[in-house]
């Protein structure tokens, strides 16, 4: 372990070609490095041997599911997973001399590395108002202060309650039902940033807003399609299956601005053709298309699988499927017939022939499975691109057979399982009239406030507290300079933490930090030792139990927190036994087995080994929808357009980084190190726009409120990103998205196709070091 | 090697059975239990490895997908297998998902004149490459009966043992697709507010 770097300034950058492949043996070097800067070799054995095993941690990396009991890897992670945990149960902490050593103030000033590699919080602090200090206080004292500011809030719907994917059902249950029996449905989360697209759309289209793939399914698909999804960096697990699909037989057609190594080549460092072979080719085809190109392609094949029904009746559509099945068929493909290959290639930047060789690996494959991720979502026409998904399977019968299926793949590990125990500001009646039944209290029912509209009602002075259950919300929402004002209007905030980040700097007249135990620690409790239930992307509810010491004995578990904070609070409230659940959190999974659907004996099934899978209504043949029918859709073509001179980006992540966390400023699939004060641009539009490699520039956003958002002191990057866009790093570029720009229906802030134009700044020194950057190696 | 040219029996105009129209292995046991107690027993999956001598491990990830792991000794394969269309108390067909080696194979119930059930299993297999000829030659395809037939008469045995069945699904699968004949089946009551 070493000590937390100090906030040096950026090192030169430098360029190398970007990656052909992701994994291998480097990735097994990159995280023992980073595990062993962190914490010792024992913790590290014991974090690594455990993690997504029966019985073990869950990681809280990613949500991708975990193979069947008996068929996991002793070393069942990735290197992401294994940074992550071992940055959590780093040997680094944060003591009350830390605060004192630093204001506010100047942590405001740190970088996201920075406070995050200074270790785990240990005890509770509070900044008082006026004061630019945290300063100790004990647990009584700053969940009283906590709950006297609630308590003397005019309204609940004054407070705000924001939930990160990271937080176990138990917790995120307990969370939903205090904000509920203190009156408010105020209960924003980051799915609202991230999938909310997502679960809009298959909501309305099929009935359930959740994925209907298993692992088997994508093992044993004909055809799979990667769209707008970066898996090498963000869910390198995914990897594996895709392996596996390949091994199978299986084609891979991925659709992405860049052309990521994860999607190129993967070689699995548990294999011998992973370490010393050449590993296995991911995509058999690869589609370079523009940002938001997503529904001109899925029109444009819909159209082109349509046409080949005309030329070859009843061989192509799957009859039989849409007849007894869908509505809406005849308006969707007369919609569907009048899509314009004009428009098409102006969004997509595809030709024709490219697409219509897909249609014939499509009319080739029986089985196909469309993965997705924040490609789509954050687009403003996230909702309709994954509707038109919906349509192209529905075509051809790819729902509800084996081997096929919709697959959007989350972040956060939790972040369904999160939804699922009722984190979402417009639960159903169902819902709160099970809360009603089961604890006696009448939960509001007004629908509360997303992430969005929580930041607009604090800004207006509507919200006064905001609470955080995990997350840096400061960091992950957009428009940073408005949400921080937002987040600095409030009277109190709180977060319930780990680590350090921005959002404890950028706070309210008081401020309290209420440090908790993460996935990797013991929780023993007046019942003993307790474990913690998660839900994977594929509808799996599983256990989570940490086998490692607390990295403080001052360290409460975001249960108990809750559970106390309630007591403080919402005592007389209906009859909720918080203190039965502080203590044993099997009284949490009974509550929540007589609530929501399909947790019926929670208990006695989440401890068989690998736990539940929750069905899918789509499998089962049943579509809850309007029509009682999986729904076909019209959906307005869009041709995403930036005016001359300007460019559509997109916010991304490192390879190198864990949502708003990076570890590092190197991005070694894409060749960037020493720095994350990128832009990648396209080489043809670089010269176009009179730019070069090295170039200083200020990234502006355009926006309709005519408000300059300004990303300062970037340099350009020639890459081979789409032509007519840019890509840089998230959360840096934030700052960018305006709060207004979101995803029609869904309200999804749109991190991706943003305009921008490129200002040249300062003197024209190109002080990069390049080797060949802009071809792919 | 055989033919078969109908498609089966029907019930009702409602049944539409896709039966194999060739196969390498046909066999069949009768079974002093009724039908409804021997289709009722099958579909329980999972208590295969209980009378079988070469089934370890069966999965069930939803209705229609299982996951089997057979072996003898200490080899060990596992595959999964899709039923593409089943019938309570008449038929069930399947396929199996790995696309190198595969099969493909079905099994009806039929009641007989004693009140028992004639239970007939046939299995079409689908290997690739130099396997091909292999599952040409009759000491493959003979082996294959004989195994085929030592499971089913593990099975008679079993379920004339039990006398009745241990659970039941009754449901209705077409092309691969459960057909409910409630609205809200449930296995389909899970939570449905979107999940972001």
């Amino acid at each position: 372990m070493q000590n937390p770097p100090g906030d040096e300034p950026e090192t030169a950058l430098s360029v190398t070609p970007p990656k052909k492949w992701a994994a291998g043996v480097p990735a097994v070097v990159h995280a023992l490095e980073y595990s062993l800067e962190q914490t010792s070799p024992r913790k590290t054995g014991v974090d690594l041997l455990t993690m997504n095993q029966v019985g073990g941690i869950d990681c809280p990396g990613c949500a991708w599911a975990d193979p069947a009991p008996g068929r996991r890897h002793r070393n069942e992670y990735c290197e992401n997973g294994a940074k992550h945990i071992n940055d959590e149960a780093t040997t680094r902490r944060i003591t009350a001399g830390f605060f004192r050593e630093h204001s506010v103030s100047d942590l405001a000033a740190r970088s996201d590395k920075w406070l995050n590699q200074q270790g785990r919080l240990t005890e509770p602090m509070i900044k008082r108002p006026g004061s630019d200090h945290y300063e100790p206080i004990g647990w009584n004292d700053a969940l009283g202060v906590l709950a006297q500011e609630l308590t003397a809030l005019d309204s609940p719907d004054e407070a705000v309650f924001y939930t990160s994917g990271r937080a176990s059902n138990e917790a995120a249950f307990v969370f939903q039902l205090f904000a509920r029996a203190l009156g408010t449905n105020n209960l924003p989360d980051c799915s609202n940033m991230c999938h909310e697209s997502s679960g809009f759309a298959l909501n309305e289209t099929l009935g359930v807003g959740k994925g209907t793939v298993s692992l088997d399914d994508l093992h044993h698909a004909d055809l799979i399609f990667l769209v707008g999804q970066n898996p090498g960096s963000n869910h390198p697990r995914q990897l594996s299956a895709l392996e596996e699909a390949k091994r199978n037989g299986g084609r891979i057609v991925a659709v992405n601005p860049l052309p990521e190594a994860g999607l190129r080549r993967f070689k699995n460092p548990q294999k011998p053709r992973g370490v010393v072979g050449r590993g296995t080719q991911i995509a058999d085809r690869f589609l370079h298309i523009k940002p938001g190109g997503d529904l001109a392609l899925f029109q444009a094949l819909n159209r082109l699988l349509l046409e080949a029904e005309d030329a070859r009746p009843g061989t192509v559509l799957d009859h039989d499927f849409i007849d007894a099945h869908t509505s809406g068929f005849e308006d969707f493909a007369r919609h569907a017939r009048t899509v314009d290959w004009d428009d098409v290639h102006a969004a997509t930047g595809l030709t024709r022939q490219e697409i219509e060789k897909v249609r014939d690996e499509v009319l080739g494959s029986e089985r196909v499975v469309v993965c997705w991720a924040m490609g789509i979502t954050q687009h403003k026409h996230g909702v309709p691109t994954i509707r038109e998904i919906v349509n192209f399977l529905m075509l051809r019968g790819n729902l509800g057979r084996a081997g096929t299926g919709v697959c959007p793949v989350r972040g956060h590990s939790n972040v369904q399982g999160d939804r699922t125990m009722g984190i979402w500001e417009q639960m159903p009646d169902s819902f709160l009239d099970g809360l009603r039944k089961e604890f006696g209290f009448d939960p509001p029912r007004p629908h509360g406030l997303d992430s969005v509209n929580s930041i607009k009602a604090m800004l207006e002075g509507r919200v006064k507290v905001f609470l955080a259950l995990a997350g840096n919300f400061v960091r992950a929402a957009p428009d940073s300079d408005v949400t921080e004002k937002a987040m600095r209007s409030c009277r109190l905030t709180a977060h319930i933490s780990t680590k350090l980040n921005r959002s404890h700097t950028v706070c309210g007249d008081t401020a309290l930090i209420l440090p908790t135990l993460g996935r990797t620690e013991r929780d023993v409790q007046a019942d003993g030792e307790q474990f913690v239930t998660v839900e994977n992307s594929m509808s799996e509810v599983h256990t989570s139990q940490g086998r490692l010491e607390p990295a403080s004995r001052m360290l409460l578990s975001e249960v108990a927190i809750l559970c106390r904070l309630a007591r403080l609070t919402v005592d007389g409230v209906g009859d909720i036994p918080w203190a039965k659940f502080e203590g044993d959190y099997g009284t949490i999974r009974d509550s929540i087995s007589r609530i929501v659907p399909g947790f019926h004996d929670f208990n006695a099934r989440v401890a068989r080994p690998g736990g539940f899978q929750l069905p899918n209504p789509v499998n089962e043949g049943v579509f809850r929808t309007e029509t009682g029918k999986a729904r076909f859709t019209c959906n307005e073509p869009v041709v995403p357009r930036a005016p001359q001179g300007h460019l559509l980006l997109q916010t991304l992540r490192s390879h190198d980084q864990w949502n708003t966390v990076p570890y590092t400023d190197n991005d070694r699939y894409r060749g960037i190190h020493g720095s994350r004060q990128v832009v990648l641009v396209n080489p043809a539009d670089l010269s176009e726009l009179g730019l070069a490699q090295g170039d200083r520039v200020d990234l502006v956003s355009v926006w309709q409120d005519g408000t300059e958002r300004r990303a300062e002191n970037f340099r350009v990057v020639s890459y081979p990103a789409a032509k007519g866009s840019a890509a840089a790093y998230y959360p840096e570029t934030n700052v960018l998205v305006p709060l207004d720009s979101v995803a029609d229906m869904s309200n999804q802030p749109t991190s991706k196709g943003i305009v921008v134009r490129l200002e040249p700044v300062g003197d024209r020194v190109r002080d990069v070091r390049t080797a060949g950057a802009g071809r792919p190696r | 090697m055989a033919h078969e040219e109908d498609d089966g029996p029907t019930e009702g105009g409602v049944t539409r059975r896709r039966p194999l129209r060739e196969w390498h292995v046909e066999e069949t046991v009768e079974a002093a239990v009724p039908v409804r107690t021997a289709y009722n027993q099958w579909t329980q999956f999972k208590t295969f490895p209980r009378f079988s001598a070469v089934v370890h491990d069966v999965e069930q990830v939803r209705p229609t997908v299982t996951a089997w792991t057979i072996g003898y000794g200490p080899l060990r394969h596992r595959f999964c297998v899709e039923i593409v269309e089943q019938d309570p108390d008449a038929y069930l067909a399947w396929r199996g998902l790995e696309q190198n080696p595969t099969h493909e194979g079905e099994v009806e119930f039929r009641p007989t004149g004693s009140g028992g059930t004639a239970i007939t299993v046939r299995m079409l297999l689908r290997p690739h490459g130099a396997a091909q000829v292999l599952a040409r030659s009759p000491a493959v395809t003979g082996l294959a009966a004989r195994l085929v037939r030592a499971e089913l008469v593990h099975f008679q045995h079993f379920i004339e043992g039990l006398g009745q069945e241990g659970g039941a699904w009754r449901g209705t699968i077409r092309n691969g697709r459960v057909q409910h004949d409630t609205p809200e089946p449930p296995r389909s009551r899970v939570a449905q507010w979107p999940v972001g």
